[in-house]
């Protein structure tokens, strides 16, 4: 994953963005809008469709199954699709589609602290957020301040880059052990340097902006300036490098799970289901690791789809 | 070895009066006579039983090499294998002092014989003669005085000291002459024969040898050490000196040499190498399982040869920490293993249910036990009895890289559900898990087949001089009077009486005991129909002197 590279190249769609207007359109407006400026793309259509696939199937997972995903029916392990399982069942006999969908809600809608709570927001989601929420502080931070501060915190940053990332995920999960809030922890430490220099070049671009310069006239505080001023308009590049970065974090922990260090069992992890699925095929059982390959496979591209989409789109604009 | 009755172990008579009078099944004679240094044949000859031949149906050819896909370890010292992947490797190299095959049945290997005294307290090896190290030197008793003292050393940290340390001393090893060796034990001790074939127990040459195997690889077995390359590949030579001899008269091996190619630990790769001949086989050893059997078993190309064994998966809890202290909490864990429903979907049903005791029905003193039934409302009454009336959770730690582990930590955590038993499964790296075996409150275990039931319950459920648990005591579960009682059997001989203590052994075990086993697996070993001679051990160890390859 080379996210870093691919994320900076939306530096350029900062230069013309106008200081931020207060949008008193409604919210059905902004969102017909929204989805015609979609629309326009074919490839974010697409993208979109998948996506959507996936969230719908996670929110109303209850309701599209008979089955809990944890149900084991111990006679019938390992079957094919058949009336009663309609993607079949797994090595303990678990229904598949219920453990597919459930797994999606694991990604997208919820994410288990405990066996007891859980959280809304999927991990993957999750694991975006709070890298986010540190990256483009830290990238706000250097770049406003400059000097030995920036200096600093690229440094290491840039140090943290240099290790392979399927490498720093395994070392992290390995000191810090399996569960959720763990997967969230690594995604973060992993994100947080590109999401950090991204932000950083946007910054360093946007604070010689004149508005800042009348900012700072004002005698407006850093921390004003920094999130009031500068980071509404860089959202542009952040928002397409989340969307990216949620493909990766959905790739990032179908590859901890698959590698047995992502959400425990008998979570319904879709990297652990194809990592367990993956014994069987030889023996004439491909199902439990087919579906959650292709789970993973749809939702990832359909989010690089959209997110492509939506630059190509607002690169025309320009 | 002796075979008029003078010399005879006195017990073997005892022995031959229970095969008499039915105390004793012919296979269990064979096994103790054996272990008491009656050699095979005349040990056949007193059971009755014909000596089994080995019916090898065609008359062996020379030449070829032999490829099996293994993972090349990092190796340095024998005695410190903790894996039995090397140990097949350097077992072609070197050599053990005793084996036993599929038969379980003890034989003399650089020993040409041994006795033991009438209290199983002295015990005479005689070496074998003739039989010379790769470099040319003599084999002679220095070398086994050599390797029973680096057994014995504790700054080697062998699993050997945890298997003989309890009952020899260094200062027990006697040389009486160049050929001869007395070990003078501290109690009685049945299984020392079998222990000598424990696969840490490669005889090692006393001049050569520093602490580091690869750097002499100087070894009594059929084959030469030519590369070793960590994660690459271990190339073996056959030697032309070695001391067997083959059907044809001229020494063994068959076969022109080795390769150990390392595919990694993935399955898949290696049993497409099979398929497709790029390897003759697979060595399964620390990975046993259905797997490889149900890909291969529809391949006209490949043999696969079935055992059962006494390998297992050990549910085991801390004794010396909450809530795992409590008894009554141990035997409701236990009644939360729906045993049929795990053998079936950890092991896909090939294998046999266990009964919370580490004696396995193929053990010579095994008594026979009832199964425990799932029951998760008495465990839940026992938990409630405990305090813990709302139930309780507990982490489970297990290694992902098991499957099966994995499996059956699943099915019990949702069978320990309606007991109230909240399992939190912890996986963790194997390499992680290995570090902390022993520290983690529970957590489930492999266990490699043994041949002998004392020799398990040694090793793992009891106490050193000092009072502290032996070092692969897991559990910290010493019991007094299990303890007294497994002295009393190591130095049993009527297997009767030895078989009646054990009924009490493993009643102790299942009513009080730290440990549930759920089942036992069965092991195959597959390999191309074009390698011949070759039999399955229940510890998928690689017995090949004999082996050649059709070309």
């Amino acid at each position: 994953m080379s996210d870093g590279e691919q994320a900076t190249t939306a530096d350029s769609a900062v230069d013309d963005i106008p200081p931020l207007k207060r949008d008193r359109r409604s919210v059905f407006t902004r969102l017909t809008e929204g989805l015609k400026f979609i629309w326009a793309s074919k490839t974010a259509t697409v993208g979109l469709f998948l996506v959507l696939f996936w969230v719908f199937v996670a929110i109303f997972a209850p309701l599209l199954t008979p089955y809990t995903p944890l149900e084991q029916d111990w006679k019938n392990p390992n079957i094919g699709p058949s009336k009663a399982h309609i993607l079949g069942t797994d090595e303990l006999g678990r229904d598949l589609w219920a453990r597919l969908i459930y797994g999606a809600r694991v990604v997208l809608v919820v994410m288990p602290v405990t066996d007891n709570l859980w959280i809304p927001g999927g991990t993957a989601i999750w694991g975006v957020i709070v890298a986010l929420l540190v990256g483009t502080t830290l990238g706000l931070v250097s770049g406003y301040h400059g000097g030995w501060v920036d200096e600093i915190t690229m440094r290491l940053l840039d140090a943290m880059m240099a290790v392979p990332i399927i490498l720093l995920y395994m070392i992290i999960m390995a000191a810090l052990g399996a569960s959720a809030i763990n997967v969230v922890l690594a995604m973060t430490i992993v994100g947080t340097p590109g999401i950090a220099r991204l932000v950083r070049s946007l910054t360093l671009d946007i604070r010689t902006r004149e508005y800042i310069r009348a900012a700072e006239t004002r005698g407006e505080s850093a921390w004003y300036i920094m999130f009031v001023e500068i980071l509404p308009n860089a959202r542009g590049p952040i928002i397409v490098d989340a969307m990216l970065r949620v493909g990766y974090a959905i790739f990032a922990m179908g590859t901890l799970g698959f590698l047995g260090l992502g959400i425990p069992p008998p979570s319904p992890d879709w990297g652990s289901m194809v990592a367990k699925g993956r014994e069987f095929i030889l023996s004439g059982s491909p199902w439990a690791a087919l579906w959650p390959s292709l789970a993973i496979a749809t939702l990832v591209v359909g989010l690089n789809l959209l997110a492509d989409g939506i630059r190509e789109e607002s690169m025309r604009y320009q | 070895m002796t075979t008029d009755s003078k010399s005879m172990h006195p017990g073997i008579h005892q022995l031959k009066r229970d095969l008499q009078n039915g105390a004793l099944s012919r296979r269990a004679f064979l096994r103790y006579a054996s272990l008491l240094g009656l050699s095979t044949g005349t040990a056949y000859a007193l059971s009755g039983l014909p000596l089994p031949k080995n019916a090898w149906a065609a008359s062996p050819q020379r030449g070829g090499v032999l490829k099996v896909a293994c993972q090349i370890q990092k190796i340095t010292h024998p005695a410190q294998f903790s894996w039995i992947m090397p140990s097949n490797i350097l077992r072609q190299v070197a050599e053990y002092l005793t084996w036993f095959g599929a038969d379980n049945i003890t034989k003399p290997m650089l020993l040409s014989s041994w006795n033991a005294s009438e209290d199983l307290k002295t015990w005479t090896l005689n070496l074998r003669q003739g039989v010379t190290w790769n470099n040319g030197d003599r084999f002679v008793a220095d070398d086994v005085v050599f390797t029973f003292n680096q057994w014995l050393d504790k700054e080697v940290k062998s699993s050997m000291y945890g298997l003989i340390g309890g009952y020899l001393d260094p200062s027990g090893v006697e040389k009486v002459d160049d050929h001869t060796v007395r070990l003078h034990l501290k109690r009685p001790e049945i299984a020392l024969p079998e222990h000598l074939f424990h696969y840490p127990a490669m005889v090692l040459h006393h001049k050569s040898f520093e602490g580091d195997f690869l750097r002499a690889p100087v070894g009594t077995g059929p084959y030469t050490l030519e590369t070793y390359k960590e994660g690459e590949v271990a190339i073996l030579k056959a030697r032309k000196d070695y001391w067997q001899k083959g059907v044809d008269g001229k020494p063994l091996p068959y076969l022109d040499g080795m390769q150990f190619i390392d595919l990694g630990g993935d399955l898949a790769p290696q049993i497409a190498a099979l398929k497709s001949g790029e390897v003759h086989m697979i060595d399964a050893s620390d990975n046993p399982g259905p797997v490889v059997m149900k890909s291969v078993k529809s391949d006209a190309h490949i043999q696969v040869l079935p055992v059962t064994t006494g390998t297992t998966r050990v549910l085991r809890m801390r004794v010396d920490q909450k809530p795992f202290s409590d008894n009554r909490v141990r035997l409701a864990l236990k009644l939360c293993q729906n045993r049929e429903k795990i053998l079936a979907l950890a092991f896909e049903g090939e294998g046999m249910q266990g009964q919370d005791t580490h004696v396995y029905p193929s053990h010579p003193e095994y008594c026979q036990v009832a199964t425990p039934a799932y029951d998760p409302s008495r465990a839940k009454q026992l938990l409630a009895e405990a305090g813990y009336p709302k139930g309780l959770a507990v982490d489970l730690a297990v290694a992902s890289e098991w499957t099966d582990v994995v499996r059956y930590a699943e099915v019990l955590k949702q069978d320990a559900l309606p007991a109230g038993i909240r399992i939190n499964i912890k996986t963790m790296p194997t390499s992680q898990y290995w570090e902390k075996w022993t520290e983690v409150p529970l957590g489930i275990t492999p266990w490699t087949h043994r041949p002998l039931g004392t020799m398990i319950l040694n090793l793992a459920y009891i106490a050193d001089e000092e009072g502290k648990p032996v070092s692969w005591n897991e559990t910290r579960w010493v019991d007094p009077e299990f303890s007294e009682l497994l002295v009393k059997a190591n130095g049993t001989l009527d297997v009767e009486a030895r078989r009646q203590i054990f009924c009490e052994l493993e009643k102790i075990q299942q009513e009080r005991g730290s440990i549930g086993i759920a089942y036992w697996m069965n092991s195959w070993m597959c390999a191309s129909q074009k390698l011949k001679q070759i039999t399955a051990h229940p510890n998928l160890y690689m017995l090949f002197n004999e082996a050649w390859l059709e070309s």
